[in-house]
């Protein structure tokens, strides 16, 4: 199958750069990081993961970045895609094979990341870590990256040279992520928000904002995060700020939250082949 | 049967037209030399018949299917050597050929087809990241021939490769087309598809100016020898100007230079140079087929027209196509 052998060549070719060793090495690092600064502060584990789920949320599209950018754009500019599909490769397999490569080393950094935090943790923590919480940690963690890769893709398949891909990547994650979770003061969603409301002269109520705000993969991650601490939110109190009370909102619920980041990740790819399927690569 | 046809192929890039009105046909099983200089339009064609990018204008049939509806059809049975060929640079050659070999469904031997392309097994081993231009020049070819493709589509496939890497890939040309294939081969150096092709058809600016057998252009131009004779002695030259045949005579340092308008005119000439002072060396530099290319492309790109000092050439463009298309039939 065609699809395979893109996906093997490009994970190989990927596998035996610094760049991807680099990218999983580092965001391990920083994981182990979160785990070592609060062993002495928290007894239990779990909590760490909330902090670590907040980095992971800011940051991890940063590490995901430099992985994908490159998946179709770089190949593009270089000629390479000249070597793949002078071959019987359909453009929609070629799209479908790079995903594949890509999503794996993201799947690799979020399941060496925790691997090594666990045994941080298991070293380090007064209370042994629960290895099903870790567990849902990754699997929630990967079903974000899956989503930061296949948009990234995406941009990368609608571009034809490095720097559009750069910059198109980095300006999706400064909208979903900094500007869509308000970081920054004026220069967020809300403003655009109170902007439109200002011109049908409404208001926009607290929960439509929530749920607004929730349409993020990078929020939409954080909302899912909650089933990690299942069972324990009244340990501490920013658990039970962030997830205590039991709410029927939509954006409240996790089916809801893995559809948000899994549509990110989906249609982006889907709009990416669509622009690449037509494209010509002169 | 045409394994290659192209119907008014027309491709432009905003204002600029890259290929005009292309009518190629290429029979099954001929070796067809794509010529023409840098930027006339040799690529641009290659990438419609490969699905790359979608004709402006016109249509491409290539193995009897649409090289654009139907590309990945038209890709199982073709063998690409691309122009400036890049590769995955950490994986080795071998593993290049592997998955083309996976790709296109077929049983070769990885490394048969390595030797074949003169590729040492060490270096095929190593990461193409290391590669120079002609050792991924023989990777592409090896590549190419993956399949014992029934076209093998060489854009400027001799490019940096040594004298060597330019014998045998005229060799394995001649050894596919034997086999039966069809090899439509792009190139901007005319003697390395003279060798080679049967017929050969000539583009500039976007435009085919000529397509012919070798011999037939070279007829067609009454092409010119320049003799090159080391005398000892003084020459008669107003008696070998006088021989038919003669165009132009001069020297220089014991060394006459003549110039015939045709072969025949050659033992003549030198005869005659020889009854008058004795010719002790001769070069003989024939009607390069470089001053024919140049003929047909004016040496910078853009096509002979009426009206232009190589009226003559210009003239025989028309003919020339004409002729060709009669021959095809």
């Amino acid at each position: 199958m065609s699809i395979r052998t893109v996906a093997r060549d490009d994970l190989k070719n990927a596998a035996r750069s610094y760049v991807v060793l680099g990218v999983i090495g580092v965001f391990a690092a920083l994981v182990a990081l979160v785990f070592v600064a609060e062993r002495n502060i928290y007894p239990d584990p779990y909590r760490t993961l909330f902090d670590v789920s907040f980095m992971t949320f800011l940051v991890f599209p940063l590490f995901v970045a430099p992985l994908a950018y490159l998946a179709v754009a770089g190949d593009r500019e270089s000629g390479v895609i000249k070597y793949v599909l002078g071959l019987p490769n359909s453009r929609a397999g070629y799209v479908l094979g790079k995903f594949a490569s890509r999503v794996s080393v993201t799947l690799a950094a979020v399941v060496v990341a925790l691997a090594v935090g666990f045994v941080v943790a298991f070293a380090t923590f007064e209370n042994a870590p629960s290895i099903g919480r870790f567990a849902t940690f990754a699997a929630v963690s990967a079903l974000y990256g899956v989503s930061l890769t296949g948009l990234f893709v995406g941009v990368s398949a609608a571009t034809s040279r490095r720097s559009r891909a750069m910059l198109g990547v980095f300006g999706a994650y400064f909208l979903l992520v900094p500007f869509w979770f308000g970081f920054l003061p004026i220069v967020n969603l809300g403003t655009v928000l109170d902007a439109v409301a200002t011109t049908f002269g409404t208001t926009i109520t607290d929960s439509t904002r929530s749920f607004v705000n929730s349409l993020s993969p990078a929020t939409a991650y954080l909302f899912a995060t909650e089933p990690v601490y299942s069972g324990v939110f009244d340990q501490y109190p920013q658990l039970a700020g962030t997830f205590g009370e039991d709410s029927a909102r939509l954006q409240d619920q996790r089916w809801f939250n893995a559809l948000v980041m899994l549509a990110w990740g989906g249609l982006g790819l889907l709009a990416g082949y669509v622009s690449f399927r037509r494209s010509e690569l002169g | 049967m045409s394994a290659l046809q192209t119907t008014s192929l027309t491709k432009r890039f905003g204002e600029f037209v890259a290929v005009d009105d292309l009518d190629l046909d290429v029979e099954s099983g001929e070796v067809y030399g794509f010529l023409g200089p840098n930027g006339a339009g040799k690529s641009t064609t290659i990438d419609m018949l490969l699905g790359f990018l979608d004709p402006s204008e016109g249509s491409a049939t290539v193995l009897g299917h649409d090289a654009t509806r139907e590309s990945q059809a038209v890709r199982q049975r073709t063998g690409l050597l691309p122009d400036g060929l890049e590769l995955y640079e950490n994986l080795t050659g071998r593993e290049h050929v592997a998955s083309a070999i996976e790709t296109k469904g077929a049983s070769d031997d990885p490394d048969e087809l390595i030797e074949r392309v003169g590729l040492t097994e060490e270096a095929a081993r190593r990461r193409t990241g290391g590669y120079s231009k002609g050792m991924k020049q023989r990777l592409g070819l090896a590549i190419a021939l993956v399949g014992d493709p029934d076209l093998l589509v060489l854009d400027e496939p001799s490019s940096g490769l040594d004298p060597e890497g330019i014998k045998r890939l005229r060799r394995i040309v001649e050894e596919e087309a034997d086999r039966g294939a069809t090899v439509f081969f792009s190139s901007h150096i005319l003697e390395q598809v003279e060798k080679v092709c049967d017929r050969v058809g000539i583009m500039s600016d976007g435009e085919l100016v000529a397509v012919d057998t070798i011999d037939n252009l070279r007829a067609e131009l009454s092409a010119e020898s320049v003799i090159e004779a080391d005398v000892d002695g003084t020459p008669n030259l107003a008696a070998v100007e006088a021989v038919e045949g003669v165009t132009a005579v001069s020297e220089r340092d014991a060394t006459v230079e003549l110039t015939v308008a045709r072969p025949a005119a050659k033992m003549p000439a030198l005869r005659t140079l020889d009854d008058t002072a004795s010719v002790v060396d001769v070069t003989i530099d024939d009607a390069s087929l470089e001053t024919l290319f140049e003929r047909y492309t004016n040496g910078d790109g853009t096509p002979a027209s009426d009206g232009e000092s190589e009226g003559e050439a210009a003239t025989g463009n028309s003919e020339t196509v004409a002729d060709a298309g009669g021959e095809s039939a």
